[in-house]
């Protein structure tokens, strides 16, 4: 990545990852990421906030030689995990008087996870600041976004806030600021539905300490940055509260085309009733568009034929997911076809876990489905239009 | 006694039987657990959990 001044003495030298196509072995990044870094140069001290992924650190080190500083006397780690603390070693090799600026939690997993040695470590706290001179750091302390370690920083001489990984997105781009947030926005809602979905309560939460400064500019560490902050923060706002939309998504597999044929009667059933719906055929779906329709779809269907004396594993897999991103789902059911028996609707809803959803009365087929299966769907089809109507948390 | 669950796994904390991975007797009221107690099952702190309605 290039070096930019944001805004006058603060630089973003992080780098590009064009070509990243995975993040946490788990979800797919279409659009590759970046891994920002900030030098903020105060008339007095010079400050890093958050380091890049290891893999990148050579950008990192010559961004720096382009910038003329002496010295650095903070490296401010918001976050341990690796992608933005994994370079922090190197950095004070290079930088031998330098302080890790973090907080308690941080330091622990600093200390744990990069061996970082304690005395080179310093402790912030909600509330506290540090200046550079003619620039303040205002530490903010912004746990389970996704770790419970994460802070920000903002500084009121520039209006500008840095919030690691809270508010950011898996986007590789070689514009500072992005104009028209459309571009960004589906990025931004892949990023939070893997990452910050499974404690939205606190994503919630923590809007607060980010609206009560009314940032010009919000620097998170992954993406580009925003000039126009209500955009995003405004994204959260939806994805974080109770409201889902009126829309069923239906994650399945079809081995021999039975379950396929429940889940097209399924998706023409409830297209008659005004419902949105997307089926994800697990075999061939980029897990990451699945995620982002978890976000705020009100029902989830799982199709699923037996297969080895149970659900497909697959599907299995699809439930799992489910369980451990907990959307804000209002309700779930299961489809599926079998040849002689076996477990298909226990086993699914069991992996779910935590999801919070009612169940509706699953419909299992024998076979194909026939006359009398139509039916069958049409009565899961209504119950599915009947709750979307009476609940108010449905859009 | 009311019980507690994690809101980001499925764990609940029952305060009839206390936490053993934590040496938490049987008995031992959620608001009185430590500071630094955490999620037996998912690591997540006590301002994670939510009463049981």
């Amino acid at each position: 990545m290039a070096v930019f001044e944001i805004t006058e003495n603060i630089y973003s030298v992080g780098a590009v990852d064009w070509d990243r196509r995975l993040f946490d072995e788990l979800i797919p990044l279409p659009d590759g990421t970046t891994y920002n870094s900030f030098l903020l140069k105060g008339d007095e001290k010079t400050a890093l906030i958050d380091a890049v992924d290891p893999t990148k650190k050579d950008v990192l080190f010559e961004n720096l030689k382009k910038i003329n500083f002496e010295g650095l006397d903070y490296i401010i780690s918001n976050h341990a995990e690796q992608d933005h603390s994994g370079t922090i070693p190197d950095l004070l090799k290079a930088y031998p008087d330098s302080t890790v600026i973090t907080n308690e939690k941080c330091k622990d997993l600093l200390i744990e996870m990069l061996e970082i040695s304690e005395e080179k470590i310093d402790i912030v706290q909600e509330g506290d600041e540090i200046s550079l001179g003619d620039l303040t750091l205002k530490f903010k302390m912004i746990p389970w976004v996704h770790w419970p370690d994460t802070m920000l920083e903002y500084v009121p001489e520039r209006d500008i806030m840095f919030t690691c990984d809270y508010l950011g997105s898996h986007y590789a781009t070689s514009k500072l600021f992005i104009d028209d947030y459309k571009e960004v926005e589906d990025a931004a809602k892949r990023y939070y539905a893997e990452i910050m979905m499974p404690f939205r309560n606190k994503a919630r939460e923590n809007l607060s300490k980010v609206k009560e400064s009314e940032p010009n500019i919000l620097a998170p560490s992954h993406g580009p940055i925003y000039n126009k902050p209500e955009s995003i923060i405004s994204s959260y706002e939806k994805w974080t509260s109770k409201q889902v939309e009126n829309k069923v998504i239906i994650p399945y597999v079809s081995m021999h085309g039975s379950v396929q044929g429940i889940v097209d009667n399924l998706v023409d059933l409830l297209i008659d009733r005004g419902i949105e719906v997307k089926p994800f055929r697990l075999t061939k779906t980029d897990t990451g568009n699945l995620a982002m329709e978890m976000v705020d779809a009100a029902t989830i269907i799982l199709g699923s034929p037996m297969v080895l004396g149970g659900a497909h594993p697959k599907v299995i897999y699809g439930s799992l997911l489910a369980g451990a991103l907990n959307p804000k789902t209002r309700y779930l059911s299961v489809v599926g076809s079998y040849g002689w028996g076996g477990r298909l609707v226990d086993q699914l809803t069991e992996f779910v876990g935590k999801l919070d959803a009612d169940v509706l009365d699953p419909v299992i087929i024998k076979g194909r489905a026939g006359k009398s299966d139509i039916e069958e769907l049409k009565r899961l089809a209504n119950d599915i239009e009947k709750k979307h109507k009476n609940d108010e948390n449905v859009n | 006694m009311k019980k507690y669950e994690c809101t980001v796994c499925p764990y609940v904390y029952d305060p009839e039987e206390g936490d053993s991975s934590s040496d938490i007797e049987p008995g031992t009221p959620f608001e009185d657990l430590p500071d630094d107690w955490t999620c037996p099952q998912c690591g997540v702190g006590k301002d994670m959990f939510e009463p049981v309605e």
